[in-house]
């Protein structure tokens, strides 16, 4: 399906956000409302390079369930920084008024893979996968067939 | 002789002597009582009366449910439905996701309309024992972005601002998501968001989300324009609204009222 594949940043999202790097920190908190969520996450956690993983709901920008193996990164943040850019492709798609939905979005920073995945086929299920990776461990062909098989399993 | 009542006066006052400490605005003051509920365990209903009746009710400590007059409540039949429910992991996330978005966004409200609240009413068992409990911090830190969100938002839409369809496109062709459309085709004379959400059953907030959105693809205008202050008038669709601005830019605490104040960021053309 030919689809909207790869969003490459490697130039940063401060254009798209506004976010300023030298403002202040974001918490640290995450939103979980579901108490399986570790359970769920789980197969995610077990891709190379694997730095954190969460649920968001793009319609509210709201964090559904997270995992995180280290501290490196601001869930929230990142989680954040999702939604937005899935925001601004429903935009686009919009005004394109292309009939297509939106598979995933890589994003590449210097250290790091940002992966979103819709973790639903229905493109009015606005729930996505963020996945972020550690690019000197992973191997990216690999990482996107583990999500897409995860969210496969997710919904079926 | 000061016209401002004499507890604002005294608040003031102590805001000017005592630098260190933030003046107890109503957020904070809601906020330390959920939490001195928390930190009990305590099981039962606060209720809240005044700009906006409602109750936000307790199980161990957790809140299970909240419900405000101005937001719609949860389906009955999805109060049972959490994370015990069968199905695949996604309709167990959907189904949690139908109990709490309802009572994240009767929160915010509660919150944002200054609502009173009276004496906590201990009770043996909850209402809707079987939803998941959301844990009081892990509320208020998701009540206060979606407060810094709807600030992004106020110089262009609200919840209770007028909107109507856009007769005119500039696009040759345009899409939109079937939520969207629902809404689309529901405007009518006077619509507002939180009255569309009424009509569709969803929550407030994310109505009021869907039809900034609408209006950044021109499909939608606002009729009811929020005035600015110092009288300028409101540029609309001059606005981005950024959930990392949301977060970054936010220190966790819960403000009194959806701040319809004056953005403290630079303004941003959204068209694409």
């Amino acid at each position: 399906m030919p689809v909207l594949r790869c969003f490459r940043a490697c130039a940063n999202l401060r254009s798209l956000t506004g976010f300023r790097p030298g403002g202040r920190s974001a918490r640290k908190g995450t939103f979980v409302i579901l108490s399986e969520a570790d359970t769920l996450l789980a197969p995610v956690t077990e891709i190379d390079g694997f730095v954190l993983a969460g649920l968001v709901d793009v319609s509210t920008g709201m964090v559904l369930a997270s995992r995180q193996v280290a501290d490196e990164m601001s869930l929230p943040a990142v989680a954040a920084g999702a939604a937005d850019i899935a925001h601004v492709l429903s935009l686009l798609g919009g005004q394109l008024a292309a009939d297509e939905a939106l598979e995933d979005v890589m994003v590449t920073f210097g250290r790091h893979f940002h992966v979103i995945y819709p973790v639903s086929p229905d493109p009015d299920a606005r729930i996505v996968l963020l996945v972020v990776l550690d690019r000197s461990r992973t191997n990216l062909a690999m990482a996107r067939r583990d999500i897409r098989s995860f969210c496969t399993n997710f919904v079926s | 002789m000061s016209q401002l009542p004499r507890f604002s006066r005294a608040r003031q006052l102590t805001a000017s002597v005592w630098s260190g400490k933030a003046p107890d605005d109503h957020g904070s003051l809601v906020a330390a009582r959920l939490r001195k509920l928390a930190e009990t365990g305590s099981t039962g209903t606060l209720p809240f009366s005044g700009a906006g009746d409602g109750a936000i009710h307790f199980r161990d400590g957790d809140v299970v449910l909240a419900r405000s007059t101005r937001t719609p409540s949860p389906d009955g039949t999805n109060g049972t439905g959490g994370a015990g429910a069968a199905g695949t992991p996604f309709t167990r996330l959907t189904a949690a996701l139908a109990v709490a978005e309802p009572t994240i966004d009767a929160t915010v409200e509660l919150l944002s309309s200054e609502a009173r609240f009276a004496k906590f009413r201990s009770a043996k068992a909850a209402v809707s024992a079987a939803s998941p409990g959301i844990g009081v911090e892990d509320l208020l830190t998701e009540v206060a972005r979606r407060q810094r969100i709807l600030q992004q938002l106020a110089p262009v839409v609200t919840a209770d601002t007028v909107v109507a369809r856009n007769p005119h496109l500039n696009a040759p062709d345009i899409g939109v998501l079937a939520p969207q459309w629902a809404l689309l085709i529901r405007i009518r004379d006077g619509s507002t968001p939180r009255a569309l959400a009424w009509e569709l059953n969803r929550s407030v907030f994310g109505t009021t989300l869907e039809i900034y959105r609408l209006l950044a693809l021109r499909l939608l205008s606002a009729t009811s324009p929020r005035p600015r202050p110092g009288g300028q008038e409101p540029r609309f669709g001059l606005v981005t609204m950024s959930y990392v601005r949301a977060v970054v830019a936010g220190n966790g605490s819960v403000t009194a009222g959806p701040a319809y104040s004056e953005p403290a960021y630079s303004e941003v053309a959204t068209d694409v």
